[in-house]
């Protein structure tokens, strides 16, 4: 399974944001997708959870072992976590989680609801308070354990150790990494340190455009250096 | 020093203007249609600049004249008047006019200035631009609030005095042209010395720095009752000597130097300190004021949902059970009302009934009656009062005829659009980002559920609204054709299902709120406004009850397919999180 963009597009007035975007995401991958700061990671995000309006080009899955058949992408295909979590304010966990599976009819549960909490190490004493007053790092490890739970095929996670305390997004991490068999995962953030750290696969969106950067040298200073020359501007210089 | 004086200055309005400018184009940019077609370009356009400029200072000038000249042009004038009145009625022999006139100028001037020394003190007021210069570019306090001060007082005097010109050619004595502004500059000054006064010894005892709203409340209460006092003293031809006066300006004028030593004392890390506390009190003044989103925070902690509730079933009953405070508060203060004033007219019934047959058999005719129009539908003719009285015969053509108009006490009632709001603020917004959400079927189906919960709001206000139309009815001949009164319930369900189906549609269609509780839709504003006036267009049209009961009910059977399938259609594309 790939995950195929087709010349993306996308403006805000005369600003435009997305150029021309153009890749292939693989399956069973973590893609690192590396911006500065209003790079137009979120926007590339939102066009693709239809969250907003694209000007032009596609994206679709191709199924490699059905002679690459394309298959239209369904908001239920799409997992997507942002990076300040929004919850349902009025339950609480649990009564979350009981809603979440049960309008999931397609899903068959592989454990119980207290099981899923003890696996995202959401603490008991939390699990029966209403989401409201949980911390920011609970409320993130939520909705992350939802997407496992409905197991999108693409899996956006846009800045979700932003503002996480060192454990908490430690533990973040391990869970991302456990769950990339199966699907693609596009991992959004600005730290160039988390995207080494964490990811398979390192894409910059640099002006626009998708760029992807070699990984045979991922880990060493000089590959970093080469990732912030391909970001600094030149009017940086 | 004068240098000092005028780089301040300088920057100080070139930031308002900076400010004033991008806040107008923001808010221009933020406008519907308009705002699409403006470029960002407009934020450097230096020709949109100089013209905004033009009217800035325009506005100044206008300020000046309006605030200054006019106030005290106002006093000249009634002093003018005055001076007129006593000479003609000789109501103050012996007294020079231009002393009359010194003496109410004077009189008046004094009680206009005390007052707006308490209710306009703004020495200390942290503004925008006073924020930006103080705490983030670091500028000298003191120094811009002085500077900002002589600004002021510099407009004051040339105000005044300018006003002060048509005193002169009235008459006036030249020191009262010129004692006037030095007296308004003394009180400004006590006032702001007084307030700083205030803030010193507070900071030596550690107590917050807080404006005082009891001086307030004085400056308000003495401008409240001071205006009827004078009229009286001026009525009965009583005036205050100049002496008095002036010995009285002479202590304000001491008290004013008093306060220019204060100001003068008042260093510059005092003055950081109580613009700061300034802000802090606006913050916390601006939190204490009705927030439209905290009420959408009221959240019950407590309860849950009983029996095997599923899914969107089980997702709306607790919603519903926690939110009930923000959902049925509307229908139960309206039904509450609406009962009592259903219960004020069969009071006037039982009393009408009681004074034309006695008290003897008052209840028992009154509860037979009832009785044998719900057994029968019939009643005696004990309702003959009501049937003649011309007044009842106007409620009986409304009740018969203008059913239609019921639409005004649902929309009253009908809780749809606040609901909806709690719906996005509470919960749909949260849950937008997960893809099951924005899937149709599961759309449809939370909208369905949403729909019968609305209408289940509004029936108990909708009975009570039958009921009473149906006593009006009842009390002015009864029904005309069988199931007349049933009608009246069917009519007004139909009209609140249509309501709520409206309100609700709406939202899904435009998704109009913010999570602050904005509404930042102009499509779905002009919706709302072309239905409001399509309904005021129609509930003046008179129709019969049983035709309008059948209308309606097609009608309400129509809409609600039809705004279903719009909703079913469009809604995963529209129902979304404002970007």
């Amino acid at each position: 399974m790939e995950f195929v963009i087709s010349h993306l597009v996308k403006s805000y007035g005369s600003k435009q944001v997305l150029k021309d975007v153009d890749f292939v995401f693989e399956e069973g991958k973590i893609y690192g997708l590396l911006g500065r700061n209003g790079s137009g990671k979120t926007t590339f995000f939102n066009c693709i959870n239809s969250d907003i309006d694209f000007n032009s080009g596609s994206f679709y899955l191709r199924d490699d072992n059905d002679g690459g058949k394309q298959i239209e992408l369904l908001p239920e295909d799409i997992g997507y976590l942002v990076s300040t979590p929004t919850v349902p304010e009025f339950m609480t966990g649990r009564e979350f989680l009981k809603f979440f599976i049960e309008v999931h009819e397609e899903i068959t549960p592989d454990r119980t609801i207290d099981e899923y909490f003890d696996y995202m190490m959401i603490p008991e004493d939390d699990r029966d308070r209403l989401l409201k007053d949980y911390s920011h790092g609970t409320k993130n490890k939520m909705q992350m354990l939802l997407n496992i739970i409905a197991s999108p095929k693409l899996m956006l996670l846009d800045e979700p150790l932003t503002s996480l305390d060192v454990i908490i997004a430690e533990e973040m991490k391990n869970v991302i990494r456990s769950q990339k068999q199966g699907r693609i995962t596009i991992f959004s953030t600005h730290l160039l340190d988390v995207a080494v750290d964490l990811c398979d696969e390192i894409v910059l969106l640099h002006n626009g455009r998708l760029e992807p950067i070699d990984k045979s040298n991922l880990g060493d200073s000089a590959f970093k250096d080469k990732i912030i020359a391909a970001l600094r501007d030149q009017n940086d210089a | 020093m004068l240098n000092d004086f005028r780089k301040t200055l300088t920057k100080v309005i070139h930031l308002r203007s900076i400010i004033g400018y991008n806040g107008l184009v923001f808010a221009l940019k933020k406008t519907p249609v308009i705002g699409k077609i403006l470029p960002d370009a407009l934020y450097r356009t230096t020709a949109l600049k100089v013209i905004y400029w033009i009217f800035h200072v325009i506005k100044e000038v206008f300020v000046l004249f309006i605030g200054k000249i006019l106030g005290l042009g106002l006093i000249y004038g009634a002093s003018l008047l005055l001076r007129s009145a006593y000479t003609e009625y000789e109501m103050a022999p012996g007294v020079s006019g231009a002393e009359l006139f010194s003496c109410f100028s004077l009189f008046l001037f004094l009680i206009y200035a005390l007052c707006g020394m308490l209710v306009n003190n703004n020495y200390f007021r942290c503004t925008t631009e006073k924020e930006y210069l103080v705490f983030m570019l670091r500028m000298n306090a003191k120094k811009l609030n002085n500077t900002l001060f002589i600004y002021d007082l510099a407009k004051l005097v040339i105000g005044y005095l300018i006003a002060g010109i048509v005193a002169i050619i009235a008459g006036a004595p030249f020191w009262l042209w010129l004692g006037i502004p030095i007296l308004a500059v003394c009180i400004k000054l006590l006032g702001a010395g007084a307030q700083a006064f205030i803030y010193r010894v507070k900071f030596k005892n550690n107590k917050p720095m807080k404006r005082n709203t009891a001086a307030l409340l004085v400056g308000l209460l003495a401008g409240m009752f001071a205006v009827p006092a004078v009229m009286v003293v001026f009525i009965n031809g009583y005036y205050i000597p100049v002496s008095i006066l002036l010995a009285v300006s002479g202590v304000l004028i001491i008290l004013g130097v008093l306060g220019f030593i204060e100001l003068s004392r008042f260093g510059a890390n005092l003055h950081r300190k109580a613009l700061a506390a300034n802000i802090v009190r606006a913050e916390v003044e601006r939190y204490k004021e009705p927030d439209t989103t905290k009420q959408f925070k009221k959240i019950k902690a407590k309860g849950t949902v009983k029996g095997d509730k599923k899914g969107f079933d089980y997702l709306n009953a607790l919603f519903v059970r926690r939110h009930s405070r923000i959902l049925i508060t509307k229908t139960v203060v309206f039904t509450v009302i609406a009962v009592l004033i259903i219960g004020l007219v069969i009071f006037s019934f039982i009393s009408s009934y009681n004074k034309s047959f006695g008290t003897g058999n008052c209840v028992h005719m009154v509860f037979s009656n009832l009785l044998n129009f719900i057994l029968f539908g019939k009643y005696q003719d004990v309702l003959q009062p009501y049937v003649e009285d011309s007044a009842y015969s106007f409620f009986r053509y409304l009740a018969t005829t203008h059913l239609l108009a019921l639409m005004i006490p649902v929309s009253i009632y009908d809780n749809s659009f606040k609901s909806t709001q709690a719906f996005f603020i509470n919960c749909d917004n949260s849950l937008m980002t997960f893809s099951f959400f924005k899937q149709r079927d599961k759309i449809i189906k939370l909208f369905d559920i949403r729909l019968i919960q609305l209408c289940k709001f509004n029936i108990v206000p909708a009975i009570v609204c039958g009921v009473a139309v149906n006593l009006v009815l009842f009390y002015t001949g009864g029904q005309d054709y069988p199931f007349q009164y049933l009608l009246t319930f069917v009519i007004v369900a139909a009209l609140s299902v249509i309501e709520s189906v409206s309100s609700l549609a709406l939202y899904y269609l435009f998704q109009p709120f913010t999570t602050t509780v904005n509404v930042k839709g102009g499509a779905y504003m002009a919706a709302r406004i072309i239905l409001g006036v399509i309904a005021v267009h129609i509930f003046w049209i008179p129709v019969n009850s049983l035709l309008l009961a059948g209308v309606l009910v097609v009608f309400t059977a129509v809409y609600v397919f039809v705004l279903r399938k719009l909703v079913y259609k469009k809604a995963p594309k529209t129902w979304k999180v404002k970007a």
